[in-house]
């Protein structure tokens, strides 16, 4: 099998036009429950295990980015002394597999009742995306899930419920990547060149356009980063301590 | 027109002309980072700011290449380097005061080549680094949004380029923003570009292995059953180099 960088732009080209037609209403869908969150001061918290954090990193912090937005990273524990950073790293128990720290995670955090929750996971079958989507929801909080079907369709879940991520979302958006996240047959065994993090990122940036647009036509006033330092500052402090 | 879908055109539009005016320094890059690891070194990737999305898609990714390890500042928080605030504040980047005490907590080697990411290209720790870097005899390749280091750094005598050999432009605007409504600006498209383009430069580092005969080092999806022991065997040999 041909594996070059032009055998791969088309592919990825594929892949996002397949992504465009199927999941374009459970964006719409996501984007709506967001910026109804936002007009009653709700913040978005988005947690993704591995890689999958991405999604929240590239919708934040720059020049069109929306301010209502928390990245809750596992980092956190360590930051915050509660785990060790030997623990954290602990080869033999994979943090991101263990299925009793969710709870933990969740309090370090101001969460409000009107916040909405993104979690992302590739797989949809580990420990702590499961009990942090589980906890969103007991708690009352709108839950959209960002998963790969083809992967989670395709492997056990590691959760003690036996259940998966995307039993817990009020939406649910599918990045249509193939099982493994690996796009491009060799002539090996193993697939090469992953595409969750660009599917996740075109997931997360049309939604975020989705939702801007939809507080435009609400009146409302927009919480976007523009550049212009006065703006920018009044409206980060508007949401300090929550995003 | 929807303004997801202007987002997705968008997106291609951009990742087509990344891929006409980049595939040289792609497949550049793609032998170099073979050529080291076929030599026993490691591939260090730093990023600052949203550069680190550049690094994450290249480091232990299901369906990457190994050996490539990420320096990153949150490592000096995790250790106990110091506090969280002096990265989010932008304070480490503005002098080299941290750059020993960051590249002291991995195991580099005089065979590994190294990877910078900034957009701006013009931070004093970055050029400080890079300076190190060209210093020990490494290889190294400057990624950066080409329109804004052109902007930023015309006037100055320390920049990045001074010192790589290879550089890869992240083909976004100046300033990266994606679409406006109105005067809002919204999204943008840099760092997914650079998701296309690291996993391309995967994609030509297989076909390299592959012409010289060799079996490439492809890692796969850690959810997948049996993942781990093959993972494993592709990064315990550098021996806490690489994880």
């Amino acid at each position: 099998m041909e594996v070059n960088a032009g055998v791969f732009k088309q592919a990825i080209f594929d892949l996002l036009d397949t992504l465009y037609e199927k999941e374009s209403a459970n964006i719409d869908a996501a984007a709506q429950l967001i910026s109804d969150s936002i007009q009653q001061g709700g913040v978005v918290h988005v947690f993704g295990s591995g890689h999958s954090v991405g999604l929240g990193i590239d919708i934040k912090n720059r020049v069109g980015s929306l301010v209502p937005i928390h990245i809750m990273e596992t980092n956190d524990f360590v930051k915050s002394g509660a785990v060790t950073l030997a623990e954290f790293k602990d080869k033999t128990n994979v943090f991101e597999r263990r299925a009793d720290v969710a709870d933990r995670l969740y309090n370090l955090y101001d969460i409000k009742p009107q916040d909405v929750f993104i979690v992302i996971s590739n797989s949809g079958i580990n420990g702590v995306v499961i009990d942090i989507a589980n906890l969103a929801k007991t708690n009352g909080h709108k839950v959209i899930i960002c998963t790969c079907m083809n992967h989670t369709n395709a492997e056990s879940s590691r959760h003690p419920s036996g259940k998966k991520l995307y039993e817990f979302g009020d939406v649910v958006i599918d990045n249509c990547g193939p099982h493994g996240d690996a796009l491009l047959p060799t002539d090996g065994v193993a697939k090469v060149c992953s595409v969750s993090s660009i599917c996740n990122n075109a997931i997360a940036q049309s939604m975020a356009a989705k939702i801007i647009e939809n507080l435009q036509q609400a009146n409302y006033p927009l919480p976007v980063l523009t550049g212009e330092p006065d703006h920018d500052q009044a409206l980060i402090e508007s949401y300090k301590g929550r995003a | 027109m929807d303004i997801k879908k202007q987002y997705f055109d968008g997106l291609k539009s951009h990742i087509e002309h990344a891929y006409d005016t980049q595939l040289e320094t792609i497949k550049a890059m793609a032998k170099l980072f073979a050529d080291t690891a076929i030599n026993g070194g490691v591939v260090q990737l730093f990023g600052i700011n949203h550069g680190e999305e550049f690094v994450n898609e290249l480091n232990f990714r299901a369906g990457g290449l190994a050996p490539f390890h990420g320096i990153k500042l949150v490592d000096l928080v995790l250790n106990g380097v110091c506090g969280g605030t002096v990265i989010d504040n932008g304070e480490v980047l503005q002098s080299d005061a941290y750059l020993d005490k960051l590249l002291d907590l991995y195991k580099l080697d005089p065979r590994d080549c190294y990877v910078i990411v900034s957009e701006k290209g013009v931070e004093p720790l970055v050029t400080a680094f890079a300076k190190k870097v060209k210093a020990h005899g490494h290889k190294l390749v400057g990624v950066v949004n080409k329109k804004t280091y052109e902007r930023l750094s015309g006037c100055l005598d320390d920049k990045l380029g001074n010192y790589c050999d290879l550089m890869l432009d992240l083909c976004a605007e100046d300033p990266d923003v994606a679409l406006h409504l109105g005067d809002t600006p919204i999204g943008q498209y840099g760092s997914t570009i650079g998701n296309v383009m690291a996993q391309m430069i995967t994609a030509e580092g297989y076909a390299y292995y592959r012409s010289l005969g060799k079996e490439a080092p492809v890692l796969l999806s850690a959810n997948v059953k049996g993942a781990d022991k093959h993972n494993d065997s592709l990064t315990d040999p550098y021996e806490g180099r690489v994880r």
